[in-house]
C-alpha cells in the first residue's frame, strides 16, 4: 500500500480547506452576515464579561485584569476546536441516519476525513477577539516580555486547546453508544464556560472533579497559571502539556472505537 | 490472482438493544442486557470472479446492504472467512479502501458544495492516482457519457439522477478492481437509467472493473447482468447464470391479453401443467379480448417466482 503520512494529511487538508473557503466565498451575503454574526457574538461576550467583572474586588489575588487574561486565554484555547472539529456536532445526527459510512470508504484515518469536512470560518474572529484581550491584560498587568515567557504561552495555549477538543471528542463520540448524546454534547459545551473563571469555583470536590473527571480547569486555569503567577506555579500545570497529550490521545482512541463497535444501521 | 471476492459461510449477526426513552433510558441502555440477535447474513457461500458484474438481488431486508457492508470491511463478519482482493477487507479497511468504489444508494459520498470536478480532484489526491491514469480516465467518462453540464455544478445544485451519474463516476474514478453498487438507479427517471447502464457497461468493459450490483430494478439485471446471486432472509437461494433461470422456468409463458377497455391483463402459465389455449377460451367466455401475446417469461417474473417458491 502507497504510504500516507503527515505531509500527506496537511497537503489534503490544505487542498480541502482552500476548496471549502472558496465555495463559502462565494455565496457572498452569507458569508458578510455569518462575519458580522460572528462580530457580534464576541462583542456581547465581551460586553457581559465586563459588566460582570468589572467593579469585582479581588478574589484570592485575581484581580479584574488576571480574570480578563483568563478570558482571553480561553477564547484562543477554545478556537482550533472551534475551527477544525466543530464536524464533532454533526456526528450524532450522521450515525443516527447512517450518512456516516461514507467516512469509512475511503483509504484515510476515518477521524481526519471526518474533521476535514467542516471548517468553521467563525472561530477566526474568535480568534482575534482572544489575541486582543491577552494583550491588552499582559500590557495592564505589566508582565515582562521575553522570548521564554512567549514561547510557554504557545506551548501551554496548544495544551488548553487539546483538552477542549479532547473533551468534545468524548462527548460526541458517546453517540456510537447511546441515543440521546446530544445531552453529553450540549453538557460538556456548557461546562467550558468555566474555564474562563479562576480557582475560587475549582474547590474541594469540584476541584478533583474539574481536574481528573472532566477536566476543564486544563482548558484555562492552570495553563494560564504559568504566565500570570510564574512564582508559584502548581505541579499540575508543568504537566499540563503532557496531561494534554494523553487525553487528546485517548479521546481519539475512544472515537476510533466506536466507529469500530458501531452496527451501521440505515440501508 | 482471478477472484475478486470469495466468501466462506459468512455469518452476521446484529444484537439490536430494546431501548429506553429519555436520558436515564439511554443511560441504562449502556448497561442494558436486554437484546435480541437479528442474523442479518446467514452461512453466505459464494465467489466473485474479477471483471464479472454480478446481480445481487433479495426483497428488502434480505441481507444485501449488510453483505456489502463485509465485503467493503466496514463490518466485521460475525463468523466465517472473506477475502476480498485476496485480503481479508475488515483487518485492511484503509487497503482494501484503495482497491474498492462504492456507491451508497442515495447517500452521495462527494463533497456537498463543491463543483463536481473539484470533488474529482480532491479524490485524485486522496487515491494518489498519477496526473496520466487521471486524465485518462475523464477523458474516458468523456466518451461515454456526457459530462460536460455537471462538471462545474456543485453537487447540492443536482437532480437526484446527476448526483447518482456523480457518484458513479466518482466510484470508478481511482480505477478500483470492484465497485459496489447498492440501489443506484432507485428513484430515477427512464434516460437517466439507461445512461447509467451503459456507463456502467462501458466502465466495465474498459477497465474490466468487477462490479456487484444490488437492484430491485430487472431492467439493470437484463442490461448489466450475466450472472445473479439470490439471497433472501439471509440465506443465498440462487447463484447462476440468468440464462439458467430462464431455461428452468422454460415452460413458463407470459400471456397479456388486450381486452375491450384496451388494457392489457398478464399472467403467468406453466405450459407443463396449463395448456395456454384452454385459457384465452376460459378468459374469453368472461371478456371480449382483441388482441393476444404469448411472451417468454420476464427477468422481472422470474425472480418474483423464486421470491415466492424458493428454488435452487
Ligand atoms: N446495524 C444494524 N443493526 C440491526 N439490524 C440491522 C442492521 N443492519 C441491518 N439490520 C437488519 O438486517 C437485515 C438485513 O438488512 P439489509 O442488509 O439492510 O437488507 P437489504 O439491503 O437486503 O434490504 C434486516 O432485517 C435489517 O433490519
Ligand atoms: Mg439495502
Amino acid at each position: 500500500m502507497r504510504k500516507r503520512g503527515l505531509k500527506f494529511y496537511m497537503s489534503i487538508y490544505r487542498k480541502i480547506l482552500i476548496q471549502d473557503l472558496k465555495s463559502k466565498m462565494s455565496y457572498r451575503a452569507d458569508f458578510i452576515i455569518s462575519t458580522i454574526g460572528m462580530i457580534m457574538t464576541n462583542l456581547s461576550g465581551f460586553v457581559t464579561f465586563m459588566i460582570l467583572f468589572h467593579n469585582f474586588p479581588t478574589i484570592n489575588g485575581w484581580d479584574y485584569y488576571h480574570m480578563l487574561f483568563l478570558y482571553g486565554f480561553s477564547l484562543v484555547a477554545l478556537t482550533p476546536v472551534q475551527c477544525f472539529f466543530d464536524n464533532n456536532w454533526n456526528l450524532r445526527f450522521m450515525v443516527q441516519s447512517g450518512d456516516f459510512i461514507k467516512y469509512c470508504f475511503r483509504p484515510v484515518n476515518v477521524f481526519f476525513y471526518f474533521m476535514s469536512e467542516v471548517f468553521d470560518v467563525k472561530g477566526l474572529g474568535q480568534l482575534a477577539f482572544g489575541i486582543g484581550t491577552i494583550v491588552y491584560a499582559w500590557i495592564k498587568i505589566g508582565i515582562p516580555v521575553t522570548p521564554l515567557v512567549i514561547l510557554k504561552l504557545i506551548v501551554f495555549l496548544f495544551t488548553a486547546s487539546l483538552f477542549m477538543i479532547a473533551l468534545m471528542n468524548f462527548a460526541a463520540a458517546t453517540c456510537f453508544w447511546i441515543k440521546n448524546s446530544g445531552y453529553v454534547m450540549v453538557i460538556m459545551f456548557r461546562f467550558k464556560d468555566f474555564a474562563k473563571y479562576p480557582s475560587s469555583i475549582f474547590e474541594g470536590i469540584f476541584k478533583v472533579i474539574f481536574t481528573f473527571l472532566i477536566p476543564i480547569a486544563f482548558i484555562a486555569y492552570y495553563p494560564s497559571l504559568v504566565i500570570l503567577s510564574p512564582d508559584n506555579v502548581p505541579v499540575l500545570s508543568w504537566i499540563s502539556p503532557l496531561f494534554g497529550l494523553i487525553f487528546f490521545y485517548l479521546s481519539y482512541k475512544f472515537w476510533m472505537l466506536g466507529v469500530r463497535k458501531y452496527d451501521f444501521t440505515g440501508s | 490472482m482471478e477472484e475478486a471476492v470469495v466468501m466462506k459461510n459468512v455469518c452476521k449477526d446484529f444484537k439490536v438493544l430494546n431501548r429506553h426513552e429519555g436520558l436515564k433510558g439511554s443511560i441504562k441502555d449502556l448497561f442494558s442486557r436486554d437484546y435480541k440477535t437479528v442474523s442479518a447474513v446467514k452461512d453466505v457461500t459464494m465467489t466473485v470472479n474479477r471483471g464479472e458484474i454480478i446481480g445481487y438481488l433479495g426483497p428488502n431486508g434480505a441481507g444485501k446492504s449488510t453483505t456489502i457492508k463485509i465485503m467493503t470491511g466496514v463490518l466485521e463478519p460475525t463468523s466465517g472467512e472473506i477475502l476480498v482482493n485476496g485480503k481479508v477487507p475488515y483487518k485492511n479497511r484503509t487497503e482494501n479502501c484503495e482497491n474498492i468504489g462504492v456507491v451508497f444508494g442515495q447517500r452521495s459520498q462527494l463533497w456537498w458544495s463543491l463543483p463536481l470536478i473539484e470533488s474529482f480532484k480532491l479524490l485524485k489526491d486522496l487515491y494518489m492516482v498519477p496526473e496520466k491514469e487521471y486524465d485518462d480516465m475523464i477523458a474516458l467518462y468523456r466518451s461515454l457519457v456526457d459530462i460536460e453540464p455537471i462538471l462545474h455544478k456543485p453537487v447540492r445544485q443536482m437532480s437526484l439522477g446527476q448526483r447518482t451519474l456523480s457518484d458513479i463516476l466518482a466510484a470508478f474514478l481511482h480505477n478500483p478492481a470492484i465497485v459496489f453498487l447498492d440501489e443506484p438507479t432507485i428513484g430515477l427517471d427512464v434516460s437517466m437509467k439507461s445512461k447509467i447502464r451503459e456507463l456502467i457497461l462501458g466502465l466495465n468493459k474498459e477497465k474490466n472493473t468487477t462490479v456487484i450490483l444490488t437492484t430491485h430494478d430487472m431492467g439493470d439485471v437484463d442490461a448489466l447482468c450475466k450472472r445473479i446471486v439470490i439471497i433472501d432472509k439471509g440465506m443465498k437461494i440462487y447463484d447462476n447464470d440468468i440464462d439458467h433461470l430462464k431455461n428452468y422456468f422454460g415452460s413458463y409463458r407470459t400471456l397479456k391479453l388486450k381486452l375491450a377497455d384496451d388494457t392489457w391483463e398478464e399472467m403467468l402459465i406453466d405450459e407443463k401443467t396449463t395448456d395456454v389455449m384452454d385459457v384465452i377460451m376460459e378468459k374469453q367466455k368472461e371478456k371480449k379480448i382483441k388482441d393476444v401475446k404469448i411472451l417468454e417469461i420476464s427477468t422481472e417474473e422470474v425472480i418474483r417466482k423464486i421470491y415466492e417458491g424458493g428454488t435452487k
